[in-house]
């Protein structure tokens, strides 16, 4: 029994070790967030903060307003989720509750290109919202996600498994109709699963790169990852410190969110492989 | 249940907030465009932000300047300009993609009514006038400075190892290559550094027989002299001149205002009990004295001097155009106006900054009595009027900025010993092929 | 029930009218773009398999493939070998380790961190002289000099591929502690009661059941890997530096197009991209198919 206790030892050493490398790029950043351009390069490393984070506060928000790239991606993301959630639950709805000619075509079709990479049709997507006139607008990063195989996929399974017929019966007996049953049954049924997913689109529209950058142009209408990225070339760039502060900013209060909602985030993860 | 309750609580708050952010902002742009016009800068640096300043009050309107980093600048402008939605009122163009640029429909012609800008001609230094030129002979765009380059040195350590800090005795020690490397030993054994990093002598290969990238039959030229580069640059690597600073890092800027620290733990400076040094000179242009030294430079004020590089060269410009789309074009045409042919606010603008204009009727004025206190008193104005002279326009191609940076890569490749300097040559003709197809390359 | 089957058609309908026109339609003007030579701007001009036949000798796409593979192999060894050592010692009944959660939550704490920020953060903190981490290692006596972490092709390529298992780690933690659980304990009860040793538990029961979970990781993971464009466009001069050793198959695709306009010869590295990508889920599925069948 005694060897166990020191076995359970070593192994909570290795394992705060893990949590020490998870955390210390983090720290890193925050500690020379806090440090001017100069203490950074000739101090070399430190634990402890300096003085100068309101000194680069004042570099970096003279250059970049990395709110307006919050408010931005939120903007974004929130919009995404929204309607993502919602017209997923409505073709799921559509494909588990009602028989029509062409059903199972049309759902293996989805499933299919759902195994498409995404950069596969970049360049037509530029093309295409280019000839629309809606290059640099935040439309087609909101109105494309409303067709998110995964999600329909995903509920549709879910509505399978807890859905009962007569529930609908019962509701058309009562003289609702179809678009009323759905508001009213079908997608409260659903919301723990939409509520899953809707994790996962709201993080996935968040993170998203490459499409922000091909279709916006103008600087105060960047997302906050294409202003991290506009940060490398800037005047920002000259003054690490601002630098280290400017990451930190768009990473501690995703940090901040996740403290409160990790247990929901989590259990999501896990809900979202073990369906799959 | 809850949660799912509490999150789209959440997300109608964030919607709340963000609508009640536009909100705000369409009221007070109403309210700006009900009183005062409204006019829309695009650029690649900062240092438009005091003239605007002036037009502003000048003119009692708001002028919005929009500013993207310059290797995103191009890619970034182009599709606003190609579909006009957004699209800015003026936007400047920098002497790397100018060539491209005038080329296109982007920019209004200021050849004909009612700017008639070729009366201007003869104001101004006569490339920085055609720069701006297309090849049909139409004029696109102006431009207020000229921008030949020099080597802008310590003081105090030129004195202290070198023992003279005079602009022409230290311009003769660096005439030429060698006796900027004999320099470059003497500093080394005084503690210093030649230079920041090897990027410093790209311009002194390309100095020896300026020559356009890309000739008129689509070719791509990489003269003896150009390759020269590649060791210039690992001779400055196998000397240790340099500190380790690459062109544009926080630790280039920070040498500029002190020691910056260096090998820490490389066992060759063990010997000199510190890891620290300090730089001894960086090579730039006109705009580099107010655009990068006087703004990072604030503990060496008043220690720097210029001098001349072991060959002339010439680097970066700022051009100002209006956009063809603009219904702004009358305010638009003021603005180019005043930056490039005010001959008050040039002044002011050239005594304050220390810019060296390529405007004839002010510099004419100013080049004898001007000095700048962060050169000591130097009249960098006369010298580099004169280095002006020998610019040759004509090696300036619309593929400088990409064809620049591949060449740079490999000269780093080859200095880090990646690569031989015939491979990295080879490398380098592969990555110009490989991204503009249509020039033909030597190794073909 | 008849007339109320029209309703499929609508509640489908918006669905299918933005997949069509935002996700079908692109993919079939990408495939048009790819026999020719569109520039961005102008005719695209015709030119049949020219870029195809580019394709096959292009040095820089299989160079991209090879970095591509690469750096995804680095990233899925140590993602899935951490993140099984986890989960096996977590679901250790024996050993009763405590902390799961704060653990789990720490681990996970990367993944949700926008990698455009990482990538510059890593950028900064792996710089040569000036950099944090070569401080720290030096302060540590770890390392004598500093090393040029991001100018060497193999320390860059290990560097990206350990910061992408640094990210995801915690995430396929997450993801095989949730199908542990879903593991009757009966199982290892059992084990237990049968006299099974640790070693035996782990190869007879905990593994083989953990199977398909693991082939669900390997294929997110391989096409999200096939796809990896944020970290090494960011973390370097986002043409591949050094030595074009970071230079991925997307990364490559972007810089065709957006940065020297050649928009035609992008959309037939696209089709490139996704040829591999079909393969590699073709072989992925054919083994998981073959492994249901046994199972079955």
């Amino acid at each position: 029994m005694k060897s166990n206790t020191i076995v359970k030892g070593i192994l909570y050493v290795a394992l705060g070790l893990l949590v020490i490398i998870s955390f210390i790029p983090f720290y890193m950043m925050i500690v020379n967030a806090t440090r001017s351009n100069a203490e950074i390069l000739q101090q070399g490393f430190t634990l402890l903060p300096g003085t100068a984070l309101m000194d680069n506060y004042e570099t970096l928000i003279q250059y970049m307003n990395l709110w307006r790239g919050f408010a931005n991606s939120l903007f974004v993301a929130v919009m995404v989720t929204v309607l993502s959630s919602y017209f997923s639950a409505l073709t799921a709805f559509g494909f588990a509750v009602y028989k029509f000619k062409g059903k199972n075509v049309l759902f293996v079709f989805m499933l299919l290109l759902m195994m498409v990479p995404g950069q596969l049709g970049l360049i037509g997507f530029y093309d295409l919202i280019r000839v629309m006139g809606l290059l640099d607008t935040y439309i087609p990063l909101i109105i494309p996600p409303i067709a998110a195989p995964f999600v329909v996929f995903f509920l549709r399974q879910y509505l399978m498994t807890v859905m009962h017929p007569s529930l609908l019966e019962a509701a058309r007996i009562d003289g609702a109709g179809e678009i009323r049953i759905f508001h009213q049954i079908g997608f409260p049924m659903m919301m723990p699963a939409v509520a899953t997913m809707a994790i996962f689109t709201f993080i996935g529209s968040w993170n998203n790169y490459i499409l922000p950058l091909v279709v916006l142009f103008s600087p105060e209408k960047y997302t906050l990852p294409v202003m991290m990225g506009a940060l490398r070339g800037s005047q920002v760039a000259e003054n690490l410190g601002s630098m280290y502060l400017g990451i930190a900013i768009s990473v501690v209060p995703i940090m901040v969110a996740f403290l409160f909602l990790s247990k929901y985030i989590i259990s999501s993860i896990s809900a979202g492989a073990v369906k799959e | 249940m809850k949660k799912v309750l509490s999150l789209s609580m959440v997300s109608m708050l964030a919607l709340g907030v963000t609508t009640a952010c536009g909100d705000d902002e369409s009221a007070a742009g109403s309210e700006n465009s009900g009183d005062r016009e409204k006019l829309t800068i695009w650029s690649f640096t900062d240092e438009l932000e005091e003239p605007i300043e002036i037009f502003e009050e000048r003119h009692d309107v708001d002028i919005d300047l929009t500013i993207i980093p310059i290797e995103d600048y191009p890619t970034r402008l182009r599709p606003v300009l190609e579909n006009g939605t957004g699209a800015p009122d003026i936007f400047t163009g920098e002497l790397a993609f100018i060539k491209d640029w005038v080329e296109q429909d982007y920019w209004e012609d200021l050849s004909q009514e009612p700017y008639n800008a070729e009366e201007l001609a003869d104001d101004y230094i006569e490339y920085v006038f055609e720069m701006g030129r297309n090849s049909e002979g139409t004029l696109k765009a102006l431009s207020w400075q000229t921008t030949p380059g020099g080597i802008f040195y310590r003081r105090s350590i030129a004195e202290e190892v070198l023992g003279t800090d005079d602009p022409e005795a230290i311009g003769e020690r660096f005439s030429t290559m060698e006796g900027m490397f004999e320099v470059g030993e003497e500093l080394k054994s005084a503690g210093y550094r030649l230079f920041p990093d090897e990027g410093a002598v790209r311009w002194f290969s390309q100095g020896q027989n300026p020559q356009p990238w890309v000739n008129e039959n689509d070719e791509l030229v990489l003269t003896e002299e150009r390759k020269n580069h590649f060791d210039y640059a690992k001779e400055l690597r196998d000397k240790d001149m340099t500190a380790f600073a690459p062109e544009w890092s926080p630790a280039w800027f920070a040498a500029m205002d002190g020691k910056i620290n260096y090998n820490a733990g490389w066992d060759e400076v063990d010997e000199d009990a510190s890891n620290e040094v300090e730089v001894f000179s960086y090579a730039l242009p006109t705009w580099g004295l107010h655009s990068v030294l006087k703004i990072n430079a604030e503990e060496t004020a008043g220690d720097w001097a210029v001098t001349n590089a072991p060959t002339p060269y010439f680097w970066g410009g700022t051009w100002l155009g209006i956009y063809s789309g603009s219904d702004q074009k009358d305010l638009a045409w003021e603005f180019v106006k005043m930056m490039t042919h005010d001959e008050e606010f040039l002044t002011d603008w050239a005594l304050d900054t220390g810019d060296v204009l390529a405007y004839l009727p002010v510099t004419e004025e100013i080049k004898d009595e001007f000095q700048d206190e962060f050169l000591a008193g130097q009249n960098n104005y006369k010298f580099f009027l004169e280095e002006a002279e020998s610019i040759d326009p004509d090696t300036v191609t619309r593929y400088d900025q990409q064809i620049d940076a591949m060449f740079g890569s490999m000269v780093e490749d080859y200095v880090e010993g990646a690569k031989t300097k015939e491979e990295a040559i080879d490398e380098f003709y592969n990555l110009v092929r490989n991204a503009y197809p249509h020039i033909q390359v030597p190794n073909q | 029930m008849k007339r109320l089957d029209k309703f499929g058609y609508i509640f489908i309908a918006p669905f299918f009218l933005v997949f069509i026109t935002f996700t079908i339609y692109p993919i079939l003007l990408t495939f048009y773009y790819s026999f020719t030579s569109y520039s961005g701007r102008g005719e695209a001009e015709f030119i049949g398999l020219a870029n195809y036949a580019r394709l096959l000798t292009d040095s820089y796409f299989y160079q991209a493939f090879y970095n591509t593979m690469y750096i995804w192999g680095i990233n899925f060894f140590f993602q899935l070998g951490i993140a099984l050592l986890l989960a096996i010692l977590f679901s250790d009944i024996r050993l009763k380790m405590k902390g799961l959660g704060f653990f789990r939550a720490v681990f996970y704490l990367p993944n949700l961190i926008t990698m455009a920020s990482v990538a510059l953060l890593f950028g900064i903190l792996l710089g040569w002289h000036h950099g944090t981490i070569n401080h720290l290692l030096l302060d540590l006596g770890i390392i004598s000099q500093p090393i040029n972490w991001l100018n060497d092709p193999t320390t860059a390529r290990w560097s990206v591929g350990l910061i992408g298992a640094w990210m995801w780690f915690g995430h396929t933690f997450i993801i095989l502690m949730a199908g542990i659980s879903g593991i009757s304990k009966d199982y290892f009860e059992a084990a237990l009661i049968d006299g099974a040793n640790r070693w035996q538990t782990l190869t007879r029961v905990t593994l083989p059941l953990l199977k398909p979970i693991m082939l669900y990781v390997l294929i997110t993971s391989l096409i999200g890997g096939l796809q990896i464009f944020d970290l090494p466009m960011l973390i370097t001069d986002g043409m591949g530096a050094p030595q074009g050793s970071l230079n991925t198959m997307v990364l490559y695709l972007y810089n065709q197009a957006f940065r020297f306009d050649n928009y035609g010869y992008a959309a037939a590295v696209a089709y490139g991209l996704f040829m591999i990508t079909v393969l590699f889920s073709f072989i992925t599925f054919k083994s998981m198919y073959r492994k249901n069948v046994k199972e079955g």
